[in-house]
């Protein structure tokens, strides 16, 4: 997977979207959120969405994973239109294609660890064999230990849960792997596991993207975008991630200062 | 009177109809065969029994003959029912033959009723679809009629009102006299002249008034500059005089003298006179520029706007229809609908104006912009007038009947860079070609920025 710098490397658009406009409307008074975003992902990145608060960065990642249906404009994720489907077709598509990682993690209190994974696989995939066998799988690469698969959520720590929740993401082998701050409610040693979680996963091929306003977190992506007033206002590629890379922090930073961060 | 005759001929086709449904309603469809006729067939066969080669039939009824043994003695013709089992089920009238009291055959009557029914339901159908048909497109001239003479007028006086509103009142309304409302609405018409006129005297006596101004200003100008001048000199003046005479004053060793207090006193009102002057410089600038620039106090305010509104903008400003216009693609822009309205408004109203003709409209998006490319077939403008077409009072060569003060496009340009867009005006094939770039949202003028 060694890529050389300075030769252009096709890689495969993963996602796509032509003119995304999202308005809601506030007391009668259209807010228009993101406008004309023309955007395309591409497999296997590590796609960060950067920018202020209420630039409209978790719209952006509703609107992409088909959370959320946009105002005007179309996204097409695969050779699928995701913008034209109704709302059952949607969450369909969402099961099968996007994996979420939240701020909160919600796991179900009352099911066990292995359980609340099984429970996300079992909407797509009913051989349950199969499906156990790729849960432990990924529950032992997050380093969750076989003793702590009868456990309930509440006697796990916060990174741990956290854990559990990209595994219970990636349970279904949904194409992008969708985060929303994912270490925003961590502290800073099992922020940096998680975030570990991330990127080795994305190194396995797995395409991820992830909000953050967090320059420890935006660092492990290959892509930055950042977004100001509904728009990307510029990217910067960081070229993959490299544990303990100077050079990349600072061109990450020199990005983030020309983007008035 | 022309109410009374449609009133006249709906009552007649709803009297054809309730006409036809009556008729078809009261057809006997049971009692089909004329009994005499049976009767005199009959008695003809009962007659001729024993020599039935020679029988004819008297009545004009199909029938066949047959004895006890199914044997057929005599037919009309062929295709009738010529046993029991065929004229049950096609439901014949089956008569006994009796020869001395006994039954020794059957006359089986071919029965034509289904034919018959079949033949006039087949004219109802035609009667009663003709009349409903007939009434139906009566029904719909008519909302046509009233849609015409009625809703459309209103809907032009709404636009009509929209424009003048919007402060555009060089379009007249355009009534059709022998319109139920046409003297009702003339008088918007003269109001809308009225107003116009009354804006002109007005735009006029401001430009007069700021002529004046800007005039005075220049003129203040002028000899505020020989003051500054003098005060200069004399400054200078001043200064030389009292390094005069303080080296004097040094040289004799004295105290500062009276004089020089006085000198140097003089050397300051000249600098607060120069001072001064400067300042009234800098206030005549001030107001001759704002005289100048008093045209563009218009204030444009754009926002984000959904595509959807420019084609209600497009449509109201096309209010003669002159143009087929394109579906607007989904997309959000950046301008100020009024203004926006006022863009398109004035320049179909200049393509009315001026060409007459059709307006062909095309859209194109690309490069964060959507541009809108209305081309008319009048023959366009000479090329020499072309590149100052945009200026302030200035009119093409084609203009002298048509009213208007140069203003249209100078305003329309002008809105368009206030909102981040273009105006475009170039000779096409056909006719004037004017471009109206709008910016798309988010898409910032500037490239977006790569590392």
């Amino acid at each position: 997977m060694h890529r050389k710098a300075g030769i252009p490397f096709m890689k495969n658009v993963l996602l796509q979207t032509e003119a995304l406009s999202k308005s809601f409307s506030n007391g009668g008074v259209l807010q228009h959120v993101l406008k004309n975003i023309d955007l395309q992902l591409y497999e296997g990145d590590f796609t960060v969405i950067m920018g202020a608060s209420g630039a409209g960065k978790s719209t952006l990642l509703y609107a992409l994973s088909g959370m959320d249906t946009p105002s005007l404009g179309k996204i097409t994720f695969g050779k699928e239109i995701i913008s034209e489907l109704n709302s059952d077709d949607l969450a369909v598509f969402r099961r099968r294609s996007c994996g979420f990682v939240f701020q909160q993690i919600y796991l179900i209190d009352g099911m066990s660890v292995m359980d609340n994974v099984l429970a996300a696989g079992l909407l797509v995939n009913r051989d349950k064999k199969v499906l156990v066998r790729r849960a432990e799988e990924l529950l032992l690469a997050v380093d969750i230990p076989e003793e702590a698969w009868k456990k309930f959520p509440a006697q796990l720590s916060g990174g741990e849960a956290q854990r559990v929740g990209i595994v219970r993401a990636l349970i279904n082998s949904p194409r992008i792997l969708f985060a929303d701050e994912p270490t925003g409610a961590l502290n800073s040693k099992t922020g940096l596991d998680v975030l570990d979680t991330l990127s080795r996963f994305n190194g396995q091929g797995q395409s991820v993207v992830m909000v953050t306003h967090d320059m420890r977190s935006a660092r492990r992506g290959n892509r930055i975008l950042y977004l100001r007033d509904g728009a990307v206002l510029g990217e910067c590629d960081l070229g993959t991630y490299v544990h303990g890379d100077r050079g990349r922090h600072e061109k990450l930073s020199a990005f983030l200062e020309e983007m008035g961060w | 009177m022309k109410r009374r005759c449609f009133q006249v001929v709906l009552l007649l086709i709803f009297g054809v109809e309730l006409g036809g449904l009556f008729l078809f309603s009261a057809q006997d469809t049971e009692n089909l065969l004329d009994s005499v006729a049976v009767n005199e067939e009959r008695y003809s066969v009962q007659e001729n029994w024993n020599r039935m080669e020679a029988h004819r039939g008297k009545t004009g009824l199909d029938y066949a003959v047959i004895d006890n043994a199914g044997k057929v003695l005599f037919r009309t013709r062929a295709g009738l029912s010529e046993n029991m089992n065929q004229a049950v089920i096609h439901r014949d009238t089956i008569v006994d033959v009796e020869q001395d009291g006994h039954v020794v055959g059957k006359i089986l009557i071919y029965n034509n009723g289904e034919e018959l029914l079949v033949t006039r339901k087949r004219a109802a159908v035609v009667v009663l679809g003709t009349s409903i048909a007939v009434q139906a497109i009566l029904y719909m001239s008519y909302t046509a009629y009233l849609n015409r003479r009625m809703i459309r007028p209103f809907q032009d006086m709404k636009h009509f009102a929209r424009r003048v509103a919007g402060g555009n009142l060089d379009i007249p309304l355009e009534m059709d006299r022998y319109n139920l409302f046409g003297a009702f609405t003339e008088s918007f018409d003269i109001m809308r002249a009225e107003l116009k006129r009354a804006r002109v005297a007005e735009a006029k006596a401001n430009a007069d008034k700021k002529e004046l101004v800007a005039k005075l200003s220049h003129d203040i100008k002028t000899p505020v500059a020989s003051i500054q001048a003098a005060a200069e000199v004399g400054a200078a003046l001043a200064e030389h005089v009292r390094s005069g005479t303080a080296e004097k004053n040094v040289c004799s060793g004295g105290a500062q003298g009276q004089e020089e207090l006085l000198l140097a006193g003089m050397g300051d009102n000249y600098l607060q006179i120069i001072r001064k002057a400067e300042q009234i410089n800098t206030l005549v600038t001030n107001l001759f520029t704002a005289t100048l620039e008093e045209m563009e106090q218009l204030t444009v305010t754009p926002g984000d706007m959904e595509s959807g509104e420019l084609t209600a903008i497009l449509e109201s400003a096309d209010y003669l229809h002159r143009a087929v216009l394109p579906a607007v693609p989904d997309c959000l822009l950046y301008g100020d609908r009024l203004r926006l309205q006022q863009v398109f408004d004035n320049l179909f109203a200049n393509s009315y104006k001026y060409a007459d003709t059709k307006i062909d409209v095309t859209l194109e998006t690309g490069g964060g912009y959507l541009a809108v490319e209305m081309e008319d077939r009048g023959g366009g403008v000479g090329s020499e007038e072309l590149p100052l077409i945009k200026e302030k009072f200035r009119r093409g060569s084609n203009a002298k009947e048509a009213e208007g003060a140069g203003l249209g496009l100078y305003i329309a340009d002008y809105f368009m860079k206030a909102m981040q867009g273009k105006l475009l005006v170039e000779n096409g094939e056909k006719g004037l070609r004017v471009t109206v770039v709008i910016r798309m949202s988010g898409c910032d003028t500037a490239e977006q920025i790569k590392i």
